[in-house]
């Protein structure tokens, strides 16, 4: 009887989801959070094809069933994934939850998924008829909600790997373990023979879904460091605009300032 | 083990059986169950034996082990993955038991503290936090001496920072951390080859 929810191939996991609304079960971390009585899960786990990773020239792919625990051990992992995995909740938790189930869940608190909005990652969605990738930033329709249709399933999460070398990542949390990220922060600065080549500043745990302004990052993109660092007040402003955070146990004026904080020095370190 | 009669609540009911069929064990799920819930057979190796579990897919592992298989070794602190008293051994792998529906321990091996405390490897830890006087109220130590096992196993010779990391998810509100990190350092010692 159990097998039936605990499928062992990709395609039989499509083929009961093609016919009956299910739950996916990667590392139920954030789905057995709340009393999950009663919900009808089909559990990942035994899928082979989920997990992999693979190490391309320009992009590392991460199957839906891969675990934080094995994403931390992966000679492979990018150092801004790991740096973010290793302060994600605790062993015990790192050692089932998975970067897809964070990334499907649509926590705004995703740090895993914050790293993944930095980067412009793309989801790979499947399901029994259909293949598609999606861009993260349009993957999310709001707070827990995805465009993920009930017959598909996250397969991959697909990250680029080109501008992650001048990364920053900060997590402002209560504690250091177990801790819910009040705001989380990742930076991105390529410069170039003194030019501003690429710039991505995402923000988690403020507003409904990660905030990624690119057209706010593209104020300060292809000028000069000079250039950019004029402009820098500027591109600041443009931000303190822009960030709404939700209201939260932690007031929404201080995480605001937080942001904005983080913001600054990662610019004002980066351009000197 | 032994018959046990569990009280009655709307829901389904859940059957344990021993793979040896010596004795059946009748227990109803915690908590209420959805019209829709779907019952299943789990089976597993549970501190070594073979069992069957029948029930809702869904339920917390929590709460079949200790409400189910009355093995309340496996303490319920927080039911939603902060406190760690709930820990178990899945497949050799440190979990919170409230983490992880019921479906999904088919065909695994879980450890509970009652499986655990048979082991050699148990009985130094056992020594160490005694004499470091590691157990106040004791409610964390089956998950601490848990985390200390899983540690142990992929790092027999840790640093004071990877003990504290390792016990990160574990809170002692006794706020007794210093022993019980000394009484995993001295293990580490003085297991020698068990690990």
């Amino acid at each position: 009887m159990v097998d039936r929810y605990a499928p062992t191939s990709l395609a039989a996991a499509l083929d009961l989801m093609a016919h009956e609304e299910l739950v996916p079960y990667a590392g139920g971390t954030d789905l057995m959070v709340d009393e999950a009585l009663g919900r009808p899960f089909v559990f990942l786990h035994g899928i082979e094809e989920l997990k992999g990773i693979t190490d391309n020239e320009d992009s590392f792919i991460v199957g839906a069933g891969v675990t934080y625990r094995e994403l931390l051990a992966h000679p492979a992992t990018p150092e801004l994934l790991k740096e973010a995995v290793a302060q994600i909740a605790a062993p015990a938790i790192r050692n089932t939850a998975t970067l897809a189930g964070n990334i499907a869940n649509a926590s705004p608190k995703g740090d895993g998924a914050l790293v993944c909005f930095a980067a412009d990652a793309e989801i790979v969605l499947r399901s029994a008829e259909t293949a598609r990738r999606v861009p993260i930033a349009s993957f999310y329709e709001g707070r827990g909600k995805t465009v993920r249709r009930p017959d598909e399933l996250v397969t991959a999460v697909i990250i680029p790997k080109k501008h992650l070398a001048g990364y920053r990542f900060e997590k402002v949390g209560a504690r250091k373990a177990l801790a819910i990220s009040r705001v989380s922060f990742v930076g991105l600065m390529t410069i170039e023979e003194s030019v501003v080549a690429h710039l991505a500043l995402a923000f988690g745990a403020v507003e409904d879904v990660v905030a990624r302004r690119p057209a706010i990052d593209a104020m300060l993109i292809g000028k000069t460091i000079e250039a950019a660092r004029g402009a820098a007040e500027e591109y600041l402003a443009a931000w303190d605009e822009a960030i709404q955070p939700i209201r939260g146990r932690v007031s929404a004026e201080y995480r605001k300032q937080v942001c904005l904080n983080l913001a600054r020095d990662f610019i004002t370190c980066r351009l000197g | 083990m032994s018959k046990t009669q569990g009280s009655s609540h709307d829901g389904a009911t859940a059957a344990v059986m021993s793979a040896a069929n010596e004795a059946v064990t009748t227990a109803t799920l915690p908590t209420t169950a959805a019209p829709s819930v779907r019952a299943v057979s789990v089976s597993f190796v549970l501190n070594g034996r073979e069992v069957t579990w029948e029930g809702d897919p869904s339920a917390k592992l929590l709460d079949v082990l200790r409400d189910d298989l009355r093995l309340t070794g496996v303490k319920c602190g927080c039911r939603e993955g902060e406190c760690g008293a709930c820990s178990i051994l899945l497949d050799g792998v440190l979990v919170n038991s409230c983490m992880v529906a019921a479906g999904r321990v088919g065909g695994t091996e879980v450890t509970t503290i009652e499986g655990y405390c048979t082991t050699e490897r148990f009985k130094v830890l056992d020594a160490t936090f005694a004499r470091r006087s590691a157990v106040q109220c004791g409610y964390c130590i089956p998950g601490m001496v848990l985390a200390a096992e899983a540690l142990l196993s992929a790092n027999p010779h840790p640093t004071e920072e990877e003990v504290r990391t390792g016990i990160s998810g574990n809170l002692c509100r006794c706020t007794g951390y210093n022993a019980i990190v000394d009484a995993i350092l001295d293990a580490s010692k003085e297991g020698e080859g068990l690990w």
